[in-house]
């Protein structure tokens, strides 16, 4: 895993990306669906934001995809970094939390 | 999991699998897994909303594969430390970038890409091309009119059909367009038709095609002016048509075809030269399969002689002429360097198959590589600054003798002088006994695998008893002599 600068810098579909993992899209279809961008952009930012170190990745248990007749899926997670980061892009990046609401958000 | 995979996406599958390639191995069978997993849900996902509205197809997801890999590969790459000096890969990269130089230059330049690429693969087996016998078997133009008037008639149980073309250059007036000067091709009027070429057929009389180049650049690309009558030396000329670029593979590059047989042979002063094409008739003699032939003919008691060239073997001279350079340099390779690659030890049973056979490919990826290179370059030596003919060809085996000869020497050479299990260049030369004391002892140059798998020894005076190079393997006892061993260098079993 790369270190990260201190300072780090996302692009606004990263930014949007890793939201969208943050309010819980943890697959990547389901950051497509909720981003609405294409596959050839969301899994290549996926690997560059788990580089980054903004969010790790994990394969669900096995037998929890057996007995759903499934394959077992990959899912991510925003790390603490990635937290901090993300609270960074929203300030810098106002519409943010408009396009991908968080459940606080919508409560409130 | 691929069983459970919907029944929609056996082509997305397929794509995943053609993009896991590009993925570097430590990280493809993860990154199958997952896409893979995706795929999965998106079928399913698709397949249970009726008509996938709102949401992508397999197929459109799983092109996001492609790029996802691509961007994985390009990250690898850039990662991974440069290449180590002298290494086989560097090597083969430096080849690879000198042949595609080479290709490229030769596509740059109009007169060595039409030298590279086939003349014409319509062109028919019966098509020739008709010089007289001092043209010493190049396509120049090179027979009167007269001639071609009293040839046509003498030869015609020979050749079923004939055309004549000479060059000419003609100011051509069309109304509403400024007069242009062009360099035309004078030709009877069956001449596309001989050649096999697409023609646009218009009333009688004289016809006029443009070239493809000529019509954008001097007539906008107006397609209005076909049909229309230009003048040339006070004669109506009806615009016929555009031919199409690279359909023309014949010696010069003609901006526009005048086909009249009237107003070519009224125009054409007796010293004019022009080409003959000719198709040889059915049954009056075997077709030859290239080359060219020398034809005679006994005409008011004179013997006349003429060249007949094949159209067909005129695309491949080039490439002709450079094997046959190239065999003559790997005949005189002898004279400048020893053939033999040195003598190894059999230690077959100590080395993986695979760094033999790497060994070997190596070789021939030199041997590939590298002619390829010399015949792009001397192409574009030859025919690149505008060449033709038996200069062109004289230049082009000029520049390739020499450049052959001493680049195979420079393979056998370096293959000589590389590890046989690393492929890196031996280093750290060091002369080892005395030349004076040779038949006493051992005398040469000794080198290194600085990765430490092995000496070189090389003889200073061949003798009976030590004639060439020879390899010593070195054992893991002596690795620790070695710390810039790298941990992927290929081991010694």
């Amino acid at each position: 895993m790369a270190p990260m600068p201190a300072d780090p810098k996302l692009s606004h579909t990263a930014a949007m990306i890793l939201q969208a993992i943050h309010i819980g899209c943890i697959y990547g279809f389901s950051v497509m669906e909720m981003t609405g961008l294409p596959s050839g952009t969301v899994y290549p930012a996926l690997r560059r934001l788990e580089r980054d170190g903004l969010i790790v990745s994990k394969w669900e248990q096995a037998a929890i995809a057996e007995a759903e007749q499934r394959p077992p899926r990959k899912y991510y997670r925003v790390t603490r970094t990635g937290r901090s980061t993300l609270a960074a892009m929203v300030q810098r990046y106002p519409l943010l939390e408009r396009m991908i609401p968080s459940p606080e958000m919508e409560r409130a | 999991m691929s069983a459970r995979l919907a029944p929609a996406a056996p082509l997305a599958r397929a794509v995943v699998c053609t993009a896991a390639c590009l993925v570097p191995r430590g990280q493809r069978a993860e990154w199958r897994a997952e896409w893979q997993a995706e795929l999965w849900h998106v079928a399913a996902v698709a397949s249970r909303r009726a008509h996938g509205a709102g949401s992508a197809g397999p197929l459109t997801f799983s092109l996001g594969a492609l790029r996802d890999a691509g961007c994985l590969r390009w990250h690898h790459l850039r990662s991974r430390p440069p290449l180590p000096r002298g290494s086989a890969e560097r090597c083969g990269l430096a080849l690879a970038l000198f042949a595609a130089s080479g290709l490229l230059l030769c596509s740059c330049l109009p007169g060595a890409r039409e030298a590279l690429l086939p003349i014409h693969p319509g062109y028919p087996a019966d098509l020739v091309l008709i010089a007289s016998q001092s043209a010493s078997g190049q396509p120049w133009p090179t027979l009167p009119v007269a001639d071609y008037r009293e040839w046509k008639s003498d030869t015609g149980r020979l050749f079923s059909q004939m055309a004549y073309v000479r060059p000419a250059v003609r100011d051509i007036y069309l109304p509403r367009h400024r007069p242009v000067r062009l360099s035309l091709a004078l030709a009877t009027q069956n001449l596309f038709a001989v050649l096999h070429l697409p023609e646009a057929r218009s009333a009688a009389g004289a016809r006029l095609i443009l070239s493809d180049a000529a019509w954008r650049r001097d007539y906008r690309a107006d397609p209005s002016i076909f049909g229309h009558t230009a003048d040339i030396d006070g004669e109506p000329v009806v615009i016929a048509g555009v031919l199409p670029q690279r359909a023309w593979h014949l010696q010069g590059s003609p901006q526009a075809w005048l086909l009249d047989d009237q107003l070519l042979f009224e125009a054409s002063p007796p010293q004019a030269r022009g080409l003959v094409l000719a198709r040889i008739r059915d049954a009056a003699f075997p077709a030859p399969r290239g080359g060219a032939w020398l034809m005679t003919e006994t005409r008011a008691a004179v013997q006349w002689s003429y060249l007949c060239i094949s159209m067909r073997s005129l695309g491949v001279q080039p490439t002709f002429n450079f094997l046959m350079v190239l065999l003559l340099a790997c005949l005189a390779l002898p004279a400048t360097t020893a053939l033999p690659l040195g003598d190894y030890p059999r230690h077959r049973d100590r080395l993986p198959p695979a760094v033999t056979a790497r060994r070997w490919v190596f070789l021939a990826m030199k041997f590939l590589f590298v002619p390829a290179g010399v015949y792009f370059w001397s192409l574009a030596l030859a025919y690149g600054p505008g060449f033709a003919g038996s200069t062109a060809i004289l230049v082009q085996m000029a520049a390739s003798f020499p450049l052959l000869l001493l680049a195979i020497r420079w393979i056998l050479q370096d293959q000589r002088r590389r590890c046989p299990i690393c492929l890196r260049r031996l280093s750290n030369p060091a002369r080892v006994g005395q030349a004076s004391c040779n038949f006493l002892s051992w005398s040469g140059t000794e080198l290194f695998c600085s990765q430490g798998h092995g000496l070189l020894y090389i003889p200073e005076l061949p003798t009976s008893w030590f004639s060439t190079q020879r390899w010593l393997c070195l054992d893991s006892s002596w690795l620790c002599l070695f710390p810039e061993r790298q941990t992927t260098s290929p081991e010694i079993v």
